[in-house]
């Protein structure tokens, strides 16, 4: 075939610089998204678990349409269409240059496909999250509120002291999860050309056509990334005291 | 016991179904301060219905439930709370919260929900450890407590609100044989204390030593309401011999 590989035309020059940068994105994407999405989740698992009504029919509707719509569809609703609708005055802000919002490497923060990147990772990623707590919530025995019924607690009290750090202890390998895939999902926001690790690979291959390099280092940079995640997310692991066995991923990092 | 006759806990004309299926069917009972009420029954009769329904764990269909002469049907939010807070239950599945040591589950609602201090709170739990026999049990998870080791901290968990009344649903039931014992001997020692009871128990021995006086309920009314010598030696209603018959020899199931 003639083919032969040659790393030096990725890890030099230009595209090294690039791929460097386009990793640095793809951390500080995924985590200001990690941030959105926490926020956003325990906003909606308040709605979706609270007394009224109301708000848990909307919050199950809202929760209903991200979870089952593509992805990448509402990147690109974000960036091309909800950007649009904004007042003219904060696009133009958005747009602008910001030397103080700009992160080593030239990233800037503050851009309209940084922050549709951040919003859209973060809004689908909560909605996983807070379903996954309400799952860890389900799953205890409906004896744990009753007791705490029983004792005066309120609703909010009793989901606060006995009913969350238990689901939090069941649901935390899915939660992680989300937060894994949250880093994945951003590998998407390419469409909307932020120049993440995939906008950088793909640069690269146009660039001198080391397609192979390059999608082998930026394959690289997610696993790295992926188990660095999540090595450091189960060091925060809920001990889980109800004598039933910690599953494998524990063990495994 | 029952000489100054003032009721704690008054059923009147108390229903209860579950959709068009009813469960308890036009109950009226009273139940004086420092008695010690069993209820007993088949099961299905509703005996944990009808005490699930004083500290509202099931809602009234109809009537109401008085509590020191209070009518409570109307009672929502904050005003359930704080009578939910006078009244301590004990599960059959004890129900104690997984994530927290055994002194833990006994401080947390003094502290949550009667605002005492930390320090205030655990030195309750202590104290009560020690009344349950279980003061080397403090740091202890639920996980690592036999079933009479975890009913007695429920029932410790009980006590620490101070409550006065104590409803028992089915205490011993799900409990291995070896551990009836112990944890009926708390119980019994709280019936001394002049607390008053509300237990629903398959335990006759148990029913006829602390009992004041017996209920025994089938298809949710009450058929029978004696003290227990009479319950027991000389009960009137067949259904009621029906069932003491069966307790007695269980294999002899068929009625003559």
């Amino acid at each position: 075939m003639g083919f032969s590989v040659d790393f030096a035309g990725v890890l030099s020059g230009a595209p090294l610089h690039w791929l460097l940068t386009g990793f640095l994105t793809t951390i500080v994407v995924t985590i200001a998204a990690s941030l959105v999405a926490s926020l956003l989740a325990v906003i909606l698992l308040g709605l979706r678990i609270s007394e009224s009504r109301a708000a848990r029919v909307g919050a199950a509707g809202l929760i209903e349409l991200f979870r089952n719509t593509p992805f990448l569809v509402q990147m690109m609703f974000w960036y091309f269409a909800a950007f649009g609708l904004l007042p003219t005055g904060i696009r133009d802000w958005i747009n602008a240059e910001h030397s103080w919002a700009t992160f080593p490497g030239n990233i800037p923060l503050v851009s309209p496909e940084f922050i549709a990147s951040t919003w859209g990772l973060g809004i689908f990623s909560a909605v996983f999250i807070a379903e996954e707590i309400r799952a860890g919530l389900l799953a205890l025995p409906k004896g744990q509120s009753e007791a705490a019924q029983s004792q005066g607690f309120g609703h909010w009290a009793s989901l606060r002291f006995i009913l969350l750090p238990q689901a939090l202890t069941n649901s935390f390998q899915s939660v992680v999860g989300q937060y894994l895939n949250l880093m994945k999902l951003s590998s998407l926001a390419t469409a909307i050309g932020l120049a993440e690790i995939t906008y950088q690979v793909r640069q690269i291959e146009s660039y001198n056509s080391h397609a192979i390099e390059a999608f082998a280092v930026g394959t690289s940079l997610y696993l790295l990334l992926g188990l660095a995640m999540g090595r450091l997310m189960l060091a925060f692991a809920p001990k889980r005291r109800d004598g039933r066995n910690e599953t494998g991923a524990g063990n495994a990092a | 016991m029952t000489d100054s006759f003032s009721p704690v806990i008054e059923f009147r004309s108390v229903t209860k179904s579950y959709g068009t299926t009813p469960v308890i069917r036009g109950i009226d009972l009273s139940v004086a301060q420092g008695e010690v009420v069993v209820v007993c029954g088949p099961s299905g009769s509703g005996k944990s219905t009808l005490i699930r329904l004083v500290n509202r764990l099931e809602s009234l269909t109809s009537g109401d439930i008085l509590i020191d002469g209070h009518s409570t049907a109307s009672y929502r939010g904050a005003a359930l709370q704080r009578l939910r807070t006078g009244i301590g239950f004990v599960f059959q599945q004890f129900n104690l919260y997984g994530h927290l040591t055994a002194a833990e589950n006994i401080a947390l609602a003094p502290r949550k929900v009667l605002g005492l201090s930390a320090e205030e709170a655990l030195s309750r739990a202590r104290e009560l450890l020690k009344r349950v026999g279980l003061s080397d049990k403090e740091a202890s998870y639920p996980s690592q407590l036999s079933g009479g080791q975890q009913q007695r901290v429920a029932i410790a968990r009980a006590l620490a609100m101070q409550p006065k009344i104590l409803l028992f649903d089915e205490p011993t039931s799900a409990l291995d044989p070896e551990m009836i014992g112990e944890v009926l001997t708390v119980i019994r020692q709280l019936a001394e204390t002049g607390i008053t009871m509300l237990v629903v128990t398959h335990e006759m021995g148990f029913a006829r030593e602390i009992a004041d006086r017996v209920i025994f309920i089938d298809g949710g009314v009450i058929l029978e309401d004696a003290p227990p010598e009479q319950f027991f030696l000389a009960t009137r209603h067949p259904r009621a011999q029906r069932f003491l018959r069966q307790l007695l020899s269980p294999l002899h199931t068929t009625g003559d």
